[in-house]
C-alpha cells in the first residue's frame, strides 16, 4: 500500500518557481500495475523519483507499506530503496567493468548479504532471466534486451514491493521491448506493484490502471 | 596551426577543467618552489657559515706549533709540540719578503673580577697588528699600543660581551680589572663581532702578548698569523714561512702553516654537496609532478577522444594534435614553475627579513635547473599520452574509441 | 556491506583502468621511496657516528679545564687554574672510580733509527686500553708507574708501528719522540680514523713525560672511567664535588659520554626525521595526484553513483568505497616504493657494506602509515563529493 498525500515539489528554473508536483494525492494499492503519461516537465519523473525515494517533496506524507517516508533519515530511506524498491531505466544503468551476474548480485553485495547466501539467489535470478549462458559478459558484450534484463534482475533480487521503471523500452528494439514489457508484467502477475513511466502510448495502454500528468497535477486517473 | 591559434587553444582546454589545471599547477609549483627554496636555504646557509668562518681575510696564514704527516686529517691544533714557537720565531717572520704584517697569539682562560663580579673569559695574548690582520672594530678607546713584543703593559681592551656582563653601563675605559694576580687597565671595547673558529670575539679580553705569557707561565704559541702583501703571493710566502722556521728549528719542520682557504674548502665541498643534495631531494617532487601531468594527460586523452576525431576530421594532422596535447603539458609546466618560482622568491624574501645577516638565496643554476626540469619532465611525461591522441584513427575516434 | 565485498569494488574500480591506477601510486611510490632511502641514509649515519662514538665505552666522563669556553677548545687553552695530576690522582680515590687517565695532547716528530714520522703524540697512563678499549696487538701497555716518576716507554699505534719499523719487531726498541728517548712496550691494534683524527698514527707516552715535552703544565683533559655500580650523573657530581673542594670554584667543565651521546642521538634523529620530511614534499605532491585523478574518477562516474544510490546505498557507504579506493591506491604506491627502496637497500648493503645505510623499519612503517593518511587526506574531498552528489542529477549524467 503506497500512499502519498498532497505531495509538492518546486524547483527554480532560472529565478522562475516550476511546480514539478502540485498537491499530488494518490494511493496505489499492493500487487497494482500503473502507468504514468504525460507531456515533457509533467512531473512524470519526479514522481518518479519521490516514489523512489530519491527524492523528498517539499511538502506532503508519503506512506510507504504504513512508514511516513517523510520523516526517515538519509541512511534508513537508502535501507528502504534496498529492501522495499527497484528501479528500472531506460539507459539501464548498468556498471561496467562488473559482469551480468556481478550486475545483478550488487544489491545483494551493498545490503551485506554473505556470499555463500548470494550464490543461489544470483543463479535462480540468471536462469530466470534466461542469462545462465552470459553471466560472465561485461554488459558492453550484451544485446541491449540483454542488458535491459540483467538490470531487471538487479532490481527484483532484493524482493521488493515496489517497480518503478522509467521507460524501460525507450532504447529498445521493438522485439526485445515486447521481451521486457511480458518480464514486467510477469513480475506484477507474481504480485510485485509495477509502476511505469513512458511516452509510449501503447506500453501506457497495457497497465492496468493509467495516470495522467499535466503541470505537476493528475489529470486523469482512470483503468 | 599557428602559434598564436595552438596557444589560444589550449588556453581554453585548460581554462575548461579548471580543478585539473589548478592542481597540475599547484603540484609543479610545489616542485619548483621545493627545489628553489631549499636550495635557496641551502645558500644562505653556507654563506652564514662561511662568512662565520672567514673573518681573517684572503691574505692571511695561520702558524701553528707541531706537524703531522697523515693527510687530509686535522692540523695539530692543540698547539703542543715538543718545540715552541717562541716570539723570536714570531718576531723573524716580519722579516721574510712577502709578510706584510705577524701577530702572535697566545689564547688561555682566566677568570677576571671588578668591583664584586666574576666572570671566566677567554683571554687573547697578542699584539696590535692583530686587530688589523682580523679587522676588529674598536668602539671605544684604542687597540693594544704599538709596543717591543717582550715588554709586558698592564693594558686590556675587551669584547662588547665582557664589557656589557662586567660593567654594565658604566663606563669601562680606564677601569681596572684583575685577572689571575694580575692587574689590567681597559684602554679600549671592541664592537660586535660574530664567533670565528671556535672564538667568540666578543666574549674575549685582548692583551700584550708578553703580558699572557707572563699570566699564563707559558712561552710557547698558540698560532702566529701572519698577513701577505697580496693573495698572489700566498703560497709562496707559505713556503717563505716554513724555510725559515726549518732554520730556525734545527733543520726540523715541526710547524704547520695553513691558509684560510684551505680550512674552509673542505667547509665549502660540505655545504655545496648539502645543497646539491635537498636540491636534488626537492628535483625528486619534480618527477612526480611529471608522473602526474603524465597521467592527467592520458585521462585527457581519452576523455576528448571524439574532439581528436573531430579535429582529425576537420584536416588536423598528427603533428597539429601532438603539438596540441605537448603545449598544453608546456604550458601547465610553464605556468606552474612561475608559480612555484613566486612562491619561493617570497619565501626567501621572508627569510632575508627576518635573518637580515643570512643571504637565502637561490643560486642561479639552480633556478635555470628547477625550471628547465620541470619543462622537461612535462613534454617527456607527455610524450606517450598526446603521440598516442595522435595516432588515433579518425573514424574511430569519432565514435570515441579509443 | 561485507569488507570483502568492499575491497573487492574497490579492487574492480581500481583494475579498471589500470594505467591510470599504475601512474597514480607510481607517484606516491616515488614519494615513500625517497623516505625510505632518506631515513636509511639518515639512521646509518646516525648508527655510524654513534658506533664511532662509543667505540671507547659508554661510562666515561671527561673533565675539561675551563668553564664557559665551548666547542671543546678548552683543553687546549692556557689557564691560570690547571687541571694537575694532582687532580687525576684525586679523583683516582673516588668511589666506583675504575680508572682514570689524564691526557695531553700534541704533535711532534717520532724517530726509530734512520726512520722518522710527524705524528700526534698522547700523554697518557696505563689505562688507556681498559678506559679508551683500545687492544693490543703486541707487547704491553704503559706501566703503572707512580705518578711523576714515569719510565720512559711508549706505545705505538698500528699505523705507526708500520711507519717506523715495518714487519721488524719494535717490542725493546728505542724511540725519539720530540728528542727524547722511549722504549717501546706495545702496539695498538688497527683503530682507524675517527673526525678526522687516525687513531693508528698516534704514539702514547706517560702523560708526565709528555708535560714536561710540551713543557705545560695543566692537563687538557682527565678521563675517569667509572663501574656499573653507579650512574654517570652521580658520578659527574661526586667528581664536581671533589674538584670544587681542590679548586674553590668551578673552573672545569664535566662531559658524560653517555650525556654526550644522547645529545648526539638526538640531534642525528631529528636530522634524519628532518631529511625524511623533505623526501615527503614529493610525497605532497603525490597527494595532489590522487586528489587530482579521485576527482576525475568520480566525476566519470557519477551515473554509477546515481545508480548505488537508488539501489539503496546510503551516502556513508559511498564515501568510504571512493575513500578506500584513494587508500587502496596510496598504499599500493607506498608498499612498492617501500618494496623497491627496502630490496635496494639490502642490496646495496650487501654489495657495499661499508655504505652507512639501515633500513629502519620505525621509519618504514611511519612511511607506510603516511601513504595511508596521505590517501585518506586526499580522497577525502572527492568522496565526500561524491556521497553529497545528487542522485537524480547524478542518474541523468549517463
Amino acid at each position: 500500500m503506497i500512499q502519498l498525500e498532497h505531495i509538492s515539489k518546486t524547483f527554480l528554473l532560472g529565478d522562475q518557481a516550476v511546480h514539478a508536483l502540485d498537491d499530488v494525492t494518490l494511493t496505489i494499492a499492493s500487487g497494482d500495475y500503473l502507468s504514468v503519461m504525460g507531456p515533457s516537465g509533467s512531473g512524470k519523473s519526479t514522481l518518479l523519483n519521490v516514489l523512489g525515494l530519491l527524492d523528498q517533496p517539499d511538502d506532503g506524507h508519503y506512506r510507504l507499506e504504513g512508514t511516513d517516508t517523510t520523516t526517515l533519515s538519509e541512511p534508513e530511506r537508502a535501507r528502504y530503496r534496498r529492501e522495499h524498491i527497484g528501479f528500472v531505466f531506460q539507459s539501464y544503468h548498468l556498471v561496467n567493468r562488473l559482469s551480468a551476474r556481478e550486475n545483478i548480485e550488487l544489491p545483494l553485495v551493498l545490503a551485506g548479504v554473505p556470499p555463500k547466501d548470494r550464490a543461489p539467489r544470483v543463479n535462480e535470478m540468471l536462469e530466470r532471466l534466461s542469462l545462465t549462458d552470459r553471466a560472465t559478459h561485461l554488459p558492453n558484450q550484451l544485446s541491449g534486451g540483454q542488458r535491459q534484463r540483467v538490470a531487471i534482475g538487479r532490481a527484483i533480487i532484493m524482493k521488493p514491493q515496489l517497480l518503478l521503471a522509467d521507460e524501460p523500452t525507450g532504447n529498445l528494439d521493438s522485439k526485445s521491448g515486447a521481451d521486457v514489457v511480458t518480464l514486467l508484467e510477469e513480475l506484477n502477475q507474481q504480485g510485485i506493484t509495477l509502476l511505469v513511466v513512458t511516452h509510449d502510448l501503447a506500453l501506457g495502454q497495457r497497465a492496468r490502471r493509467r495516470i495522467r500528468m499535466v503541470d505537476g497535477r493528475i489529470d486523469s486517473d482512470g483503468t | 596551426m599557428r602559434t598564436a591559434d595552438l596557444l589560444r587553444f589550449d588556453f581554453q582546454v585548460l581554462n575548461r577543467h579548471r580543478f585539473r589545471t589548478l592542481m597540475m599547477l599547484i603540484a609543479m609549483s610545489i616542485g619548483v618552489a621545493a627545489v628553489n627554496l631549499l636550495t635557496g636555504l641551502g645558500e644562505g646557509a653556507k654563506s652564514f657559515v662561511l662568512g662565520e668562518f672567514s673573518m681573517l681575510g684572503k691574505n692571511t696564514l695561520i702558524m701553528m706549533p707541531g706537524k703531522k704527516e697523515t693527510s687530509g686529517g686535522m692540523p695539530p691544533i692543540t698547539g703542543e709540540a715538543p718545540r715552541d714557537v717562541t716570539l723570536q720565531d714570531a718576531e723573524a717572520l716580519r722579516r721574510v719578503p712577502g709578510v706584510k704584517q705577524v701577530a702572535p697569539l697566545i689564547v688561555g682562560i682566566s677568570e677576571i673580577s671588578f668591583g664584586g663580579r666574576n666572570r671566566e673569559v677567554m683571554i687573547a695574548g697578542t699584539t696590535a697588528s692583530y686587530f688589523s690582520i682580523r679587522q676588529l672594530p674598536i668602539r671605544q678607546g684604542s687597540a693594544l699600543p704599538v709596543l717591543a713584543w717582550d715588554i709586558a703593559s698592564p693594558v686590556a681592551v675587551v669584547g662588547s660581551k665582557v664589557k656589557k656582563e662586567i660593567f654594565g653601563e658604566r663606563p669601562a675605559l680606564g677601569q681596572w680589572l684583575k685577572a689571575g694576580g694580575h692587574r689590567f687597565r681597559v684602554i679600549g671595547v671592541m664592537d660586535s663581532k660574530g664567533q670565528a673558529l671556535g672564538m667568540d670575539m666578543n666574549d674575549l679580553i685582548i692583551i700584550p702578548v708578553a703580558s699572557a705569557q707572563a699570566l699564563f707561565n707559558q712561552e710557547g704559541l698558540l698560532r702566529v698569523m701572519i698577513e701577505v702583501q697580496g693573495s698572489e703571493q700566498l703560497e709562496s710566502t707559505r713556503k717563505r714561512v716554513i724555510d725559515t722556521m726549518i732554520a730556525r728549528h734545527e733543520q726540523e719542520e715541526d710547524v704547520t702553516v695553513i691558509t684560510q682557504d684551505s680550512m674552509l674548502s673542505a667547509f665549502n665541498d660540505i655545504l655545496d654537496t648539502m645543497t646539491l643534495a635537498v636540491g636534488g631531494i626537492g628535483a625528486i617532487s619534480l618527477l612526480v609532478a611529471g608522473i602526474l601531468i603524465m597521467n592527467v594527460t592520458l585521462i585527457s586523452v581519452s576523455q576528448r577522444t571524439k574532439e581528436i576525431g573531430l579535429l582529425k576530421a576537420i584536416g588536423a594532422s598528427d603533428r597539429d594534435v601532438l603539438q596540441i596535447f605537448l603545449v598544453e603539458a608546456a604550458l601547465m609546466a610553464a605556468l606552474g614553475a612561475v608559480l612555484g618560482l613566486l612562491v619561493s622568491e617570497g619565501a626567501l624574501l621572508a627569510g632575508r627579513l627576518m635573518f637580515s645577516d643570512i643571504a637565502f638565496r637561490t643560486p642561479l643554476w639552480a633556478l635555470l635547473l628547477s625550471v628547465a626540469t620541470a619543462m622537461t619532465t612535462a613534454l617527456l611525461f607527455a610524450w606517450g599520452p598526446s603521440r598516442r591522441a595522435a595516432r588515433l584513427e579518425p573514424v574511430n575516434a569519432l565514435q570515441g574509441r579509443l | 556491506m561485507l569488507w570483502r565485498d568492499v575491497f573487492n569494488l574497490v579492487w574492480r574500480s581500481v583494475v579498471s583502468s589500470p594505467l591510470r591506477s599504475v601512474l597514480t601510486a607510481l607517484g606516491i611510490a616515488v614519494g615513500i621511496a625517497a623516505v625510505a632511502l632518506l631515513t636509511s641514509i639518515g639512521e646509518g649515519v646516525r648508527s655510524y657516528v654513534m658506533t664511532n662514538f662509543s667505540q671507547f665505552g659508554t661510562r666515561i666522563i671527561a673533565i675539561n679545564p675551563g668553564k664557559t669556553v665551548t666547542g671543546g677548545m678548552g683543553g687546549m687553552l692556557q689557564t691560570d687554574r690547571p687541571l694537575t695530576l694532582d687532580d687525576a690522582a684525586a679523583l683516582t680515590r673516588l668511589p666506583h672510580v675504575e680508572h682514570v687517565v689524564p691526557v695531553v695532547q700534541g704533535a711532534g716528530t717520532v724517530k726509530a733509527g734512520e726512520r722518522s714520522r710527524r705524528s700526534d703524540i698522547i700523554g697518557a697512563n696505563y689505562a688507556i686500553n681498559d678506559a679508551w678499549q683500545f687492544k693490543l696487538a703486541m707487547g704491553s701497555s704503559l706501566p703503572r708507574d707512580e705518578s711523576g716518576r714515569s719510565r720512559n716507554f711508549a706505545v705505538l699505534g698500528f699505523k705507526l708501528k708500520q711507519e717506523l719499523f715495518g714487519n721488524r719487531n719494535p717490542l725493546g726498541q728505542f724511540i725519539r719522540v720530540g728528542g727524547i728517548r722511549f722504549r717501546v712496550v706495545g702496539v695498538l691494534e688497527e683503530k682507524g680514523q675517527m673526525l678526522g683524527f687516525d687513531l693508528d698514527d698516534i704514539v702514547f707516552i706517560p702523560v708526565d713525560k709528555a708535560m714536561s715535552l710540551f713543557n705545560r703544565d695543566g692537563l687538557m683533559e682527565i678521563d675517569v672511567v667509572f663501574a656499573t655500580s653507579t650512574t654517570s650523573a652521580a658520578m659527574a657530581e661526586a667528581v664536581r664535588k671533589e674538584l670544587i673542594l681542590r679548586h674553590g670554584n668551578e673552573d672545569f667543565t664535566v662531559i658524560t659520554q653517555d650525556e654526550m651521546l644522547k645529545t648526539l642521538d638526538k640531534i642525528l634523529t631529528v636530522l634524519t626525521a628532518a631529511v625524511g620530511a623533505l623526501g615527503a614534499i614529493s610525497l605532497l605532491v603525490g597527494a595532489v595526484g590522487i586528489l587530482t585523478i579521485m576527482t576525475t574518477t568520480v566525476r566519470e562516474r557519477t551515473a554509477e553513483i546515481g545508480l548505488l544510490t537508488a539501489l539503496g546505498t546510503t551516502q556513508r557507504q559511498i564515501l568510504l568505497l571512493f575513500l578506500w579506493e584513494a587508500i587502496a591506491l596510496a598504499m599500493a604506491g607506498g608498499l612498492a616504493g617501500i618494496a623497491v627502496m627496502g630490496s635496494l637497500i639490502l642490496l646495496t648493503q650487501w654489495l657495499a657494506p661499508d655504505l652507512p645505510l639501515t633500513l629502519s623499519p620505525f621509519y618504514l612503517g611511519i612511511s607506510l602509515l603516511l601513504s595511508v593518511l596521505i590517501g585518506l587526506l586526499a580522497g577525502l574531498a572527492p568522496a565526500r563529493a561524491a556521497a553529497r552528489m545528487n542522485p537524480i542529477d547524478a542518474l541523468r549524467a549517463e
